[in-house]
């Protein structure tokens, strides 16, 4: 037990974690008898004596669990031992339970906790769609209501969707430029770590006192300010969940600026990798204002200050500024790694280049660019300065353009392409296409100043959000999973559950969101637990297919457990796709390569023969035919 | 870590060998490149303050900025100001001592450097001892110690980076090249960032 508690693991994290707490809740009371306040008092939104334990026990449970050590070594002055890899790969499903460094192991860590996350969202909606089957309250009151969606959408923002798509793009990407890792391993296990450590944040503050969190994923203030203490946990959470995305960003940043193997210039990067770059770029520039809005929410709630307080002085309607200046651009960073993964399969498998290569590329950069000149679209009816309504919302139409350019290159991409439909990714992501694009042009409507004045906080909103959330972002998660699935474990899905998963998922989409445009047009409010009974029959439509949507994903939970541990073998490269990950070994071995590749052409020649993308370093060069010149991508 | 070792054939192929070396396709140092793109949050981090600010001042426009009655020590946060911005010049002294191979130099920089930013640390926590207001104090005193506050954790963070860096140098762990002095050069690039930093905030809260 003794030699347990020296070495980095989960009995010296448990340990951590209580000498954390103990640490917090010292802490408080300890500068409270300094200043002369009542020790134990709490007041009523404060509760120091909770928020500050919160914040140090999972520090505690880190410098435990091992994720400290090399950087402590370092800041006494101990040598420090060059990385024995010690911590990388996993030979047994033990070593997924691990601090462990290497990016496959990470990334399958994000896929299957974020999934878990995924399915907890789930559950609260369906909740939610209990509830409103019929007018009047069944199931749960208002408050617990509002505790339900506020956790539903933070489960599945912060908790699923963002950090899916760093969990799929920390397996992949290295291996598509051709390195033997990121740049930085130990940070890249540190920000998977504080993943669950915000989920349990969340999801433990249904047990606080006055229920879970209920403003809304949004958490205005001045409401959030007021709110019963689950409202601190949210702040506190977004603090992990934050930092673990920006340290993900920035790590994905240094690895694609420095790391690319030999002959893959910009244009030779897979839009994979140009998607991942820019919502990296997102990431860091607008992460920090979600992270200063709840701070400032923290320190009002917890030390009693004013920002956002009329009376004191504050202005009320800036939180909303602030948060929309992280929020807007989050909604991209919730969807251009999809975009990236849609790209690389409609290329695979219509055989050929994708359409519109550098432009596809620079499309998301202006995305990223327009994406920090729109925020104040969340506000038109929030009593903003009236001057500004007009250039946000032609920003807002503009940033529709990048946007179709994607969506046309897609297409054509595909015409007159060999469009191959026998894989369930494919299926996903031309659902993606039709479905997203529906929720691209709701978005451009709700962007027009006078029928957003309308639509706003109606369903309307909610039928947007979930079109371009789960027709957008969650489809292509699916069509990303079942596309790298051979590579990550070596073997093949079922192709019949797949497709049985696939239409499952697209109808009941569609029965669910589509009607909520209607009602939406019709008047019924967001965020509200009861509703006028005309609304009555479509939203017992609405539940019906949420519950048909909601249990055709155990139809996917299954085949991919089953598939996974008994499936047919995939081989290297079933899919025929040129990008360097399908080069290597399924699953690529623990340090990926013996030697980097060498890029000698565009990612995507497909029906050029002879083009090659890489070179892997095994293969004999002198026997390989001369490639062709790069019909996507020249050297830049 | 090469085990000596190894059976020969095949066998010990797969679990010794470390990863090949990645193509460096950028000639910046990792690290260096790591930290500049952390400060690019860092200070987008402090413009969602600066955007509280703007609304609580600008927006709102209350009749007088500081309320009256408030008198900020100007001259006091001025001297501040000198001190911590001669300690970028020592920091940067060090760094030029180290790539030069002089070791006494780099002690003596990093010393300075750690002494002048507690200095800074110290005369702004006795600030808030007798400045007369707290951070309840209207929306004035919740910007004023959220900037400042803000601030000075990161003074705080990096006194910490340099502690480590002056450990090091005492044990004579760097050198000239430059994966040698990463340990100065990159808590070097942190001050420089929480010192200009400051500039801005003593000219939007003290000056203007
Ligand atoms: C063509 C592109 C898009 C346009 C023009 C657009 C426009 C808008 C507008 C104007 C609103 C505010 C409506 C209101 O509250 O009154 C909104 C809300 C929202 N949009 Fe979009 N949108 C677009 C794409 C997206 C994408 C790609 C996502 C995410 C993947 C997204 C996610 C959201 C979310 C989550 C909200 C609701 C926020 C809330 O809870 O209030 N949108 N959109
Ligand atoms: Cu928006």
């Amino acid at each position: 037990m003794a030699v347990a508690l020296r070495q980095p693991g989960w009995y010296r994290g448990a340990l951590g974690a209580l000498l954390g707490a103990a640490f917090g809740f010292g802490l408080v009371v300890a500068l409270r008898a300094i200043s002369g306040l009542d020790v134990f008092q709490t007041e009523q939104t404060g509760y120091p004596h909770v928020i500050v334990p919160l914040i140090t026990t999972p520090f505690g449970f880190l410098f435990g669990f091992g994720a400290f050590d090399y950087w402590f070594r370092w800041a006494a002055g101990k040598p420090t031992v060059p990385e024995d890899h010690a911590n990388h790969g996993a030979t047994r499903w033990q070593d997924y339970f691990k601090f462990n460094t290497d990016h496959k192991v990470i990334g399958i860590q994000y896929v299957v906790t974020t999934f878990g996350f995924f399915l907890i969202g789930g559950l609260l909606a369906l909740l939610i769609r209990a509830e409103l089957a019929q007018p009047g309250t069944q199931i749960v009151d208002a408050n617990v209501y509002n505790g339900l969606f506020s956790t539903h959408a933070v489960v599945m923002i912060f908790l699923f969707i963002i950090p899916m798509f760093a969990g799929i793009a920390n397996y992949v990407l290295p291996l598509m430029i051709g390195a033997p890792d990121m740049a930085f391993p130990r940070l890249n296990a540190l920000s998977f770590w504080l993943l669950p450590i915000a989920g349990i944040i969340f999801l433990g503050s249904f047990l606080a006192p006055g229920g879970a969190f209920d403003a809304g994923w949004t958490g205005y203030a001045p409401l959030s300010a007021g709110a019963p203490l689950g409202q601190s946990f949210f702040n506190i959470g977004v603090q992990f969940a934050g930092a673990s995305s920006i340290a993900t960003a920035l790590n994905f940043l240094v690895t694609i600026i420095t790391m690319r193997a030999p002959g893959m210039n910009l244009w030779r990067m897979p839009l994979l990798v140009w998607a991942n770059l820019s919502t990296s770029l997102l990431v860091v520039g607008a992460t920090p204002f979600i992270a200063g809005a709840q701070f400032m929410v923290l320190f009002e709630r917890a030390l009693g200050m004013n920002f956002f307080q009329f009376l004191e002085g504050g202005d009320v309607i800036s939180y909303q500024h602030i948060f929309w200046f992280y929020s807007h651009p989050a909604v991209y960073i919730m969807m251009l790694p999809g975009f990236g993964i849609i790209s690389e399969i409609i290329s695979t498998h219509s055989r050929k280049p994708v359409f519109g290569y550098r432009l596809m590329a620079l499309a998301l950069i202006g995305i990223v660019v327009l994406s920090y000149s729109v925020w104040a679209h969340h506000m038109f009816v929030a009593g903003m300065f009236d001057w500004l309504r007009v250039p946000i919302m032609i920003t807002t139409l503009l940033i529709a353009v990048p946007t179709g350019i994607k969506i046309f290159s897609w297409l054509g991409t595909m015409f007159y392409g060999k469009i191959h439909t026998y894989s369930t990714s494919m299926l996903f992501a031309l659902g993606f296409i039709v479905t997203f694009l529906i929720g691209g042009i709701s978005g451009v409507m709700v962007g027009m100043v006078p029928l957003d004045i309308h639509m706003s906080d109606t369903y309307f909103i909610v039928a947007h959000i979930h079109f371009v959330l789960f027709g957008g972002s969650v489809f292509t998660i699916f069509a990303g999973i079942y596309h790298w699935f051979p590579k990550m474990t070596g073997r093949m899905y079922d192709e019949k559950l797949g497709r049985v998963h696939f239409w499952g998922t697209m109808i009941g989409t569609w029965g669910t969101f589509v009607p909520q445009h209607w009602i939406g047009l019709d008047g019924m409010p967001r965020r509200v637990a009861d509703y006028a009974s005309q609304y009555g029959d479509w939203n017992l439509v609405i539940s019906v297919f949420a519950f048909i949507l909601g249990t055709v994903q155990l139809v996917f939970v299954y085949n991919m457990i089953v598939s996974w541990r008994f499936g047919p073998k995939a081989g290297n490269n079933p899919w025929r796709a040129n990008s360097i990950e399908w080069q290597v070994s399924s699953p690529p071995p623990v340090f990926n390569f013996d030697q980097i590749p060498r890029v000698v052409g565009g990612p995507y020649e497909y029906g050029t023969p002879g083009a090659r993308h890489a070179i892997m370093g095994d293969e004999d060069e002198l026997e390989l035919p001369e490639p062709k010149p790069s019909t996507v991508a020249g050297p830049a | 870590m090469e085990s000596a070792s190894l059976p020969v054939g095949h066998a010990g192929e797969h679990e010794h060998h470390g990863p090949p070396d990645f193509h460096r396709s950028a000639r910046i140092d990792q690290t260096v490149l790591g930290i500049l793109i952390f400060i690019l949050s860092e200070i987008m981090l402090f413009a969602s303050f600066f955007a509280a600010y703007f609304f609580i001042r600008v927006v709102v426009s209350p009749d007088s900025w500081p309320p009256a009655g408030v008198e900020l020590p100007v001259l006091i946060a001025g001297i501040n100001t000198v001190i911590l911005v001669s300690s970028s010049f020592t920091v940067h002294y060090a760094l030029e001592a180290i790539k030069h191979n002089n070791h006494r130099g780099l002690r003596l920089g990093l010393g300075m450097t750690w002494l002048l930013g507690a200095t800074f640390l110290f005369i702004q926590l006795n600030e808030y001892v007798h400045i007369g207001f707290s951070a309840r104090d209207g929306a004035f005193g919740s910007i004023f110690y959220g900037l400042t506050g803000l601030h000075g954790a990161h003074v705080f963070v990096g006194l910490l980076l340099l502690t480590f860096a002056n450990i090091r140098a005492w044990r004579g762990h760097f050198g000239p090249e430059q994966k040698n002095h990463l340990g100065v050069e990159v808590p070097g690039i942190y001050w420089h960032f929480v010192d200009i930093m400051w500039i801005v905030v003593f000219v939007t809260i003290y000056v203007i």
